[in-house]
């Protein structure tokens, strides 16, 4: 959850303190920003210890690459996710059987809401997104969300499908296509 | 399908996450070096963010941000003793790898990352790594003299394959610049610099790439880079390594 006091600019503007090695500024950031990081790094992790482990490591990078944050080329929120989520993936890639489960991720999927207070994204964008999602047939919709949100690899798409792995790779990219088709118009 | 519409759909997927590992790494290790590529990630990023929304936040235990900041604190310490480190300079946005040599498939290790120990203003020095852990080459530069010092920290010689050695510049236009290809004994004259004033060595970014025999024959550097890391100057430089 994003204070609200705190905007994207006062983000961004705290990152750029941060790129000056203001440790007064990497506080407030994580405090602002840590919680939806965890939140989306234990979802893809499942395990708290391993999700503390990767939250640890990339604000350690935010630490060192914040001067290289670029206002103009992402939001300093979806910069910071990025960091938080590629590690989370690269990790789960890296030990698959890390994750002790993945059949709570269709939970959450079927239980999925968003809180009105969680919000740090402008919220026209996400209901577009939704919109766009929501074009897809169900089945892609929730490949798409599994994959994303929870992390699961083309594989494991595809048993949980009953599909060869190369038609599951072909229908993420057209629902990506699609996506961003829609995105678009 | 169109080359840019499946890099398109390659990048789409490494965002969504379901790109293999191995293809994933090698994105990863391009957009280090290629801002274009970067650019269109952050794109992506951007479009699909908006799934994260339906993510409950998690708060963590104090103790982690007290664990982070106590490694802040053993990497500042660790700076502080060598007592030569003021300005660290990031140069990964500086190197701009044509596509077109990219794609040649041969290993390289490049530094992306030089500083300047404040000290002793008159030189620096890039370490340039093969991996996260073991440095392959130390690259001192003598400002005043123009003189270049290059050695082989954990790098061999690779059978049928040259080391080269570039230089990037603002002034020197957007591609890399060859300062000359090392030798058998991993060797590089000393005076390759000399062409180069003090100003722009002090800004330039040094890469290193495993070429054919004799150098690139493209005139860039050929295959993907690989970042490198910071390193403290001083006396204290070899024990660390």
């Amino acid at each position: 959850m994003l204070p609200d006091s705190l905007t994207p600019s006062d983000i961004s503007a705290l990152l750029s303190r941060v790129a000056k090695q203001d440790r007064a500024a990497f506080a407030k950031l994580y405090e602002a920003t840590a919680p939806k990081l965890l939140g989306v790094v234990l979802r893809i992790l499942k395990e708290r210890s391993w999700a503390d482990d990767v939250i640890q490591e990339a604000y350690l990078k935010v630490w060192q690459r914040a001067g290289l944050f670029d206002k103009g080329k992402a939001s300093p929120i979806t910069w910071l996710v990025s960091i938080a989520r590629n590690k989370a993936i690269d990790e789960l890639r890296k030990h698959p059987a890390g994750r002790t489960t993945t059949d709570d991720a269709m939970d959450e999927r079927v239980a999925r809401q968003a809180t009105v207070q969680d919000q740090m994204e402008d919220q026209q964008v996400v209901n577009k997104l939704n919109h766009c999602i929501g074009e897809l047939e169900k089945e892609r919709q929730d490949m798409v969300r599994l994959a994303y949100l929870s992390g699961w690899s083309r594989d494991e798409l595809a048993s949980q499908y009953e599909q060869p792995v190369n038609t599951v790779k072909t229908w993420l990219r057209r629902a990506l296509q699609d996506i961003k088709g829609c995105l678009e118009s | 399908m169109t080359e840019h519409d499946d890099l398109d759909m390659q990048i789409a997927e490494f965002v969504l996450g379901t790109l293999p590992a191995g293809e994933r790494k090698a994105l990863q290790a391009r957009r280090e070096l290629d801002p274009a590529l970067d650019a269109r990630i952050l794109q992506w990023e951007e479009q699909l963010i908006g799934m994260t929304d339906d993510v409950a936040p998690v708060q963590p235990s104090p103790e982690l941000f007290a664990q982070i900041e106590r490694v802040l604190d053993q990497r500042a310490t660790q700076l502080n003793n060598t007592a030569s480190v003021v300005m660290l300079r990031r140069r990964v946005n500086q190197w701009r790898w044509s596509t077109a040599a990219a794609s040649a498939a041969a290993l390289v290790l490049v530094a992306v990352l030089t500083f300047q120990p404040a000290n002793n203003p008159d030189s620096f020095v890039a370490v340039f790594q093969h991996d996260d852990q073991q440095p392959a080459f130390l690259l001192t530069v003598d400002l005043q003299n123009r003189q270049l010092n290059i050695r082989p920290v954990t790098a061999e010689a690779q059978p049928g394959k040259s080391y080269q050695l570039w230089i990037k510049s603002d002034e020197l236009g957007p591609n890399p610049r060859s300062v000359g290809v090392l030798g058998d004994q991993m060797q590089l004259d000393q005076g390759a610099l000399k062409q180069y004033d003090p100003a722009l060595l002090r800004e330039a970014t040094f890469g290193i790439s495993l070429e054919p025999p004799g150098g690139s024959p493209t005139g860039q550097p050929t295959g993907p880079a690989i970042h490198g890391y910071l390193y403290p100057a001083g006396d204290d430089l070899s024990r660390r390594i």
